[in-house]
């Protein structure tokens, strides 16, 4: 399995992902025009026809046995330009009175654009029949080698925002506390406009001023900044890289946004450059065990691929690549790659 | 006879046994003896027109019976709603929510809180017997302050404002102050309720939250009693609604209850009032109506008959005198019951 940009022939496959996703996944929105569009945008991306702040990075995991699409990630160079960003901001309210003694903290909910500027860990899917083998932290973290090979396309800071949480039935309670008297619309509608981009609608329907959170619902008030179960592996996943809650959940779910600067993911800080040596004597990857697995890059912007290698193929200095290893990652002896672990090291 | 005059310290057992006898709410009025002889005490200051520097006047006056000395009711005005400090209140405004794209408009109400009736002539501090609700001396008791105000309109804001206790029940529970209040003051109605009486207002503005409240976030059953009276103050409000007041767009912040508004001028009372000097007489005859000396210190106001007529003088009868503390042309004033 290996990570490359995504390819204008690969529209099919995205629009099939995209109907797999379902609700919860708004940056994969199931419209095939839309889609095309994100193609487009990425293929522009990467060959830099675009302003740096527009620019959104799509990459595929691939299986090099058929070629297949099994999932798919983005990075975002700076969030909140086309479209405005919004998020609520969950700030402190202290309510206090000497004279009566109460002392009473609270918290309010803040409409804000403050993440604008900052890159995003963007989408991920994997297929289902491909959740297996490190393929999903591949695919998550894969992101990290391109961060760490061009800072100059991002910004200093990077957030993801985790799909907040919601009951079996779709049903979100800070949806129904909170967005339902506003926007006189099912979550999941609301969701889908998201997704396609139509955000003029947030503007004009979101309620502008603070929202007192005890006047939210009990059940509205313990899903602010919880993600949804399937999240879960994904936020762990993050956190284990160095992000951290900001303190802006979605406006919709009430789902959290993480973020640290970009030099200190763990991934970006501990990856090194190594010269690349071929040997048939090189170790092959096990990927039935967590630890010992490399991601290699090869540090190329329009031919960019990843892949996972044994982590003995690193010495000091070289790192020995298999010559189909090698063929995969589109370098030769003498190139130099980039290389971290897959995992942190206490994990 | 029924007559309201300014309270006196030796009213003070007769006023704490009103307040024991009624249930209703009297916010201004706390039962504790220090802090009603307080209240007696900065009344007594503002018919004097002695206020020491110490803020805007505010007048308490009480209804006694001249035969028995019995006290049953209490009434107020503040010259200035709030006495120098914020008067806080809700806003009921509307924020629409449109999107023409997807076909969505809606009225969005929202309560902003306010500071704008600051100022503004405050009726307030209105107990009554329940014995004589139904009375004339209801009216007489809640228009006499109306008839302290005409002999004395430059002392007050041509705006007039009357907060009408909103919707708890018998156990104090409110379902307006559950949903807003108590999320921030962290107690029940009732002791927010008792602190406002007794404590300086300052814990309001510590205490009350600052940013507008969307109404659809609370739940129903606090939504619906914005705006709503007090059963209790059904009979208060018809009279006010008669006298010219109006709903304002203002609620109580603790209790949602409306606040009623009128310019003074066009109150029934004022619009309608005589001023004549006093010719007291053996001959009784005519309508009712309310009947007030001029007098600062010593205002009284009583209901008594009299035939309206051009002239200066009008013909009053001897008791109405007596009571009024009024001779032989003093200037009084009436205006029709």
């Amino acid at each position: 399995m290996y990570i490359r940009p995504i390819q204008r022939t690969d529209l099919d496959s995205l629009c099939l992902m995209a109907k797999h996703s379902g609700v919860g996944v708004t940056s994969l929105p199931d419209n095939r025009q839309k889609m095309a569009a994100k193609l487009d945008q990425a293929l522009a991306s990467f060959e830099k026809s675009l302003p740096l702040t527009e620019r959104v990075y799509l990459f595929a995991l691939v299986d090099e046995s058929t070629e297949e699409l099994a999932g798919i990630c983005a990075l975002e160079s700076s969030i909140g330009h086309g479209d405005v960003w919004y998020n609520y901001h969950v700030g402190k309210s202290v309510h206090a009175s000497r004279e009566i003694g109460v002392h009473k903290i609270t918290q309010t909910l803040y409409l804000s654009n403050d993440l604008t500027g900052c890159s995003e860990i963007a989408t991920l899917f994997l297929m289902p029949n491909f959740r297996n083998n490190q393929n999903g932290h591949l695919l998550s973290r894969s992101r990290y080698l391109f961060l760490a090979e061009f800072p100059e396309l991002f910004g200093d800071e990077i957030i993801a925002e985790m799909r907040g949480y919601s009951d079996e039935d779709g049903n979100s309670p800070f949806w129904e506390s909170l967005g339902r008297h506003f926007f006189q619309m099912e979550f999941s509608d609301a969701d889908y406009l998201t997704g396609l981009g139509n955000k003029v609608f947030i503007a004009e329907l979101m309620p502008k001023f603070p929202i007192h959170v005890p006047m939210l619902t009990a059940e509205a008030q313990a899903v602010i900044g919880r993600v949804h179960p399937q999240t879960e592996p994904a936020l762990a996943m993050l956190k284990s890289e160095g992000f951290e809650f900001n303190h802006y959940i979605d406006i919709f779910d009430g789902g959290p946004s993480v973020g640290t600067k970009i030099k200190n993911i763990r991934a970006v800080r501990e990856s090194k450059t190594y010269q690349v040596g071929i040997s048939d004597q090189t170790p092959a990857p096990d990927f039935g065990v967590k630890h010992g697995l490399l991601m290699v890059s090869n540090r190329q912007l329009g031919e960019y691929r990843v892949l996972l290698v044994d982590q003995g193929a690193a010495g000091d200095d070289t790192l020995w690549l298999k010559p189909a290893q090698a063929k995969i990652l589109h370098v030769r002896a003498g190139d130099t790659v980039r290389a971290v672990s897959l995992r942190p090291k206490e994990l | 006879m029924l007559l309201v005059r300014p309270s006196t310290f030796s009213d003070l057992a007769g006023i704490e046994r009103l307040l024991d006898d009624t249930d209703a709410r009297v916010t201004t009025l706390p039962k504790e003896r220090d802090k009603l002889s307080e209240k007696i005490s900065e009344s007594d200051d503002g018919f004097r027109g002695d206020t020491d520097g110490e803020g805007p006047s505010s007048f308490l006056f009480v209804l006694q019976d001249t035969d028995s000395n019995e006290l049953y009711g209490t009434s107020g005005i503040d010259a200035e709603a709030g006495c120098g400090y914020p008067f806080f209140n809700y806003r009921l405004d509307e924020i629409v929510h449109a999107s023409h794209h997807l076909n969505i408009s809606s009225k969005v109400p929202v309560l902003f809180l306010s500071h704008e009736l600051t100022g503004r002539t405050l009726l307030r501090s209105f107990t009554i017997d329940p014995a004589l609700t139904k009375s004339d001396g209801f009216d007489l008791l809640s228009r006499a302050r109306l008839m302290y105000i005409a002999a004395n309109s430059d002392r007050f804001h041509q705006e007039v404002i009357a907060e009408i206790q909103g919707i708890f029940d018998e156990k104090g529970a409110c379902p307006f102050w559950d949903a807003v209040g108590r999320k921030f003051f962290d107690m029940d109605f009732l002791t927010a309720d008792y602190y406002c009486s007794m404590k300086s207002k300052t814990f309001m503005s510590e205490l009350i939250p600052q940013h507008p409240v969307y109404v659809p976030l609370l739940p129903p059953e606090a939504s619906a009693t914005i705006g709503q009276n007090h059963p209790a103050a059904n009979r208060t409000c018809q009279l006010l609604y008669r006298e010219g007041f109006h709903r304002s767009k203002f609620i109580d912040p603790f209790d949602g209850g409306p606040v009623l508004k009128a310019q003074l001028r066009y109150t029934h009372t004022i619009s309608n009032i005589r001023f004549k000097t006093a010719r007291p007489s053996d001959v009784v005859g005519g309508m009712k109506y309310l009947i007030s000396n001029q007098s600062n210190q010593d205002f009284r106001c009583v209901i008594g008959t009299l035939v309206d007529g051009i002239g200066d003088s009008i013909r009053i009868s001897l008791d109405v005198a007596d009571a009024l503390n009024v001779q032989a042309g003093d200037d009084i004033a009436y205006s029709p019951l």
